[in-house]
């Protein structure tokens, strides 16, 4: 083997992978907050909710968690406008990552829902909690501290695997970045171990900020790692 | 006028009569105990009167005022006024004790938060359980996460306190640091409804008795009269089985 790594040309474009790292954070970060607003609403419904809704909920569920992401975010990029509905690439990731996690997020948010203690809810009633009110106060802290590492693991398949997905429809995230720049020189085993070091340093910056988050939210002490 | 009537109270789970008709009322101050056999309905009782079993006959009747259980406002009305402590404490285990106590009163009755936690230091301090406010509720023993649920229950500012079967829980060692919470409850005049089958101590707090056995009240009265004098065989068979010991 007489490779010579050249680390020189990496260095040269850093900023812009720093861009696309920046990209993912964001898609990861709105996705997964997207898809747990809409998880913990459609957990919600499986909960509480009437027959017909619980239905249409677990048709989401079944549909999206049975298809490849892929195919969803195509679905949205290049189907959609031949129904003359036409969004920016950054857009279909986004959207079709938000509806992605939030049917994983339901069945994960729906596992804490069942572990909630009956008489902690029968308590809370009796003081006159209100559905919102139970979920706010008693069943989401006691989710949050539940199915935490359900919930960070999850955030980091979004962050690494769902949003490089971007990638395949000119999304310039970090993977798309790391191969728009190798193609141009073929730097590739160079671009992408920094790429892989770039994506570690993320998940780590994302867990401390989740972990500060659960504690902060819902005095929930967790671990980092 | 009584501060809480039940007349004809009827209730059921599934296919099963739980309640099948009771009556009983209270005066302002008074408390009553509901004694009787396992299964004969008091927990039933206490969980219909604050909403948690659907009555399916009969009324409540709260300083006069009917409870309509299946409105919304009147029952949230009747959750004003009444308040529960249950067997295992019910505890929200993600918060702290004083959390626990002041969450329904500021989150639900929108009361300054300054006053509530005050109110709440003064009754956990009440119930001996002042050094314990940032502690969570798998850091404390059975006993005292059972006087956190009185003091909870008391910050809602109850004008009826209902007991159910709050010490069976508990390690006999742990039994009358809650008796001793109670015992300044009736003291200070609150109303009280409760289930418990410690007999010396209904005999001693209780102005009234109520026995019930099938899901109907059997016998009513004076502890001293029910416990010494029972008109009927089956509340005779029952004191007579539970008060040799």
């Amino acid at each position: 083997m007489n490779y010579t790594f050249q680390y020189g040309v990496v260095w040269d474009n850093f900023g812009a992978l720093m861009e696309g790292a920046w990209l993912t954070l964001q898609l990861g970060v709105f996705a997964f907050g997207g898809g747990l607003l809409i998880g913990l609403i459609c957990a919600s419904i499986k909960t509480y909710g009437p027959l017909p809704l619980r239905i249409l909920v677990d048709s989401y569920v079944v549909f999206i968690t049975n298809t490849p992401a892929l195919i969803q975010i195509y679905f949205l990029y290049f189907g959609l406008p031949e129904l003359g509905v036409r969004w920016s690439n950054e857009a279909c990731v986004l959207i079709g990552l938000v509806l992605n996690a939030g049917a994983y997020l339901t069945m994960i948010l729906r596992a804490g829902f069942l572990s909630v203690r009956k008489n902690e809810i029968e308590a809370g009633l009796t003081m006159g909690f209100s559905v919102v009110q139970q979920i706010r106060y008693i069943i989401v802290p006691h989710i949050a501290k539940s199915v935490y590492p359900a919930l960070a693991n999850f955030f980091i398949v979004v962050l690494v695997m769902g949003t490089s997905v971007g990638a395949l429809i000119g999304v310039d995230e970090l993977t798309g970045q790391a191969i728009n720049l190798s193609s141009i020189n073929y730097r590739w085993l160079e671009y992408f171990s920094v790429v892989a070091v770039l994506y570690v340093a993320l998940t780590f910056v994302a867990s401390i900020g989740l972990a500060l988050l659960g504690r902060w939210a819902f005095r929930v002490k967790v671990r980092i790692f | 006028m009584p501060h809480l009537a039940v007349n004809e109270l009827r209730a059921r789970y599934g296919a099963l009569d739980v309640l099948k008709g009771v009556s009983f009322s209270i005066e302002k101050g008074q408390v009553v105990a509901l004694v009787g056999p396992s299964g004969s309905g008091k927990s039933t009782v206490l969980r219909t009167l604050v909403g948690l079993t659907p009555a399916t006959g009969g009324n409540v009747m709260i300083n006069d005022d009917r409870i309509d259980f299946a409105s919304t406002a009147s029952l949230r009305r009747a959750r004003d006024q009444i308040a529960i402590v249950f067997q295992q404490y019910n505890l929200f285990q993600n918060m702290r004790i004083i959390d626990n106590v002041t969450v329904a009163p500021t989150k639900i009755k929108k009361r300054p938060k300054a006053e509530v936690r005050a109110d709440a230091e003064r009754l956990l301090a009440m119930v001996g359980l002042a050094d314990k406010l940032q502690a969570f509720p798998d850091q404390l023993s059975g006993g005292q996460q059972q006087r956190v649920a009185i003091a909870r229950a008391l910050a809602l500012h109850p004008e009826i306190l209902l007991l159910d079967e709050v010490t069976s829980a508990l390690d006999p060692e742990l039994v009358n640091e809650v008796l001793d919470s109670i015992r300044q409850l009736a003291e200070d005049g609150m109303t009280m409804v409760l289930v418990s089958h410690e007999m010396a101590f209904v005999r001693e707090i209780a102005d009234q008795v109520v026995f019930m056995d099938g899901g109907v009240v059997v016998e009513h009265g004076p502890p001293a009269q029910l416990f010494d004098n029972p008109k009927t065989d089956r509340a005779r068979n029952f004191f007579g089985k539970i008060l040799r010991h």
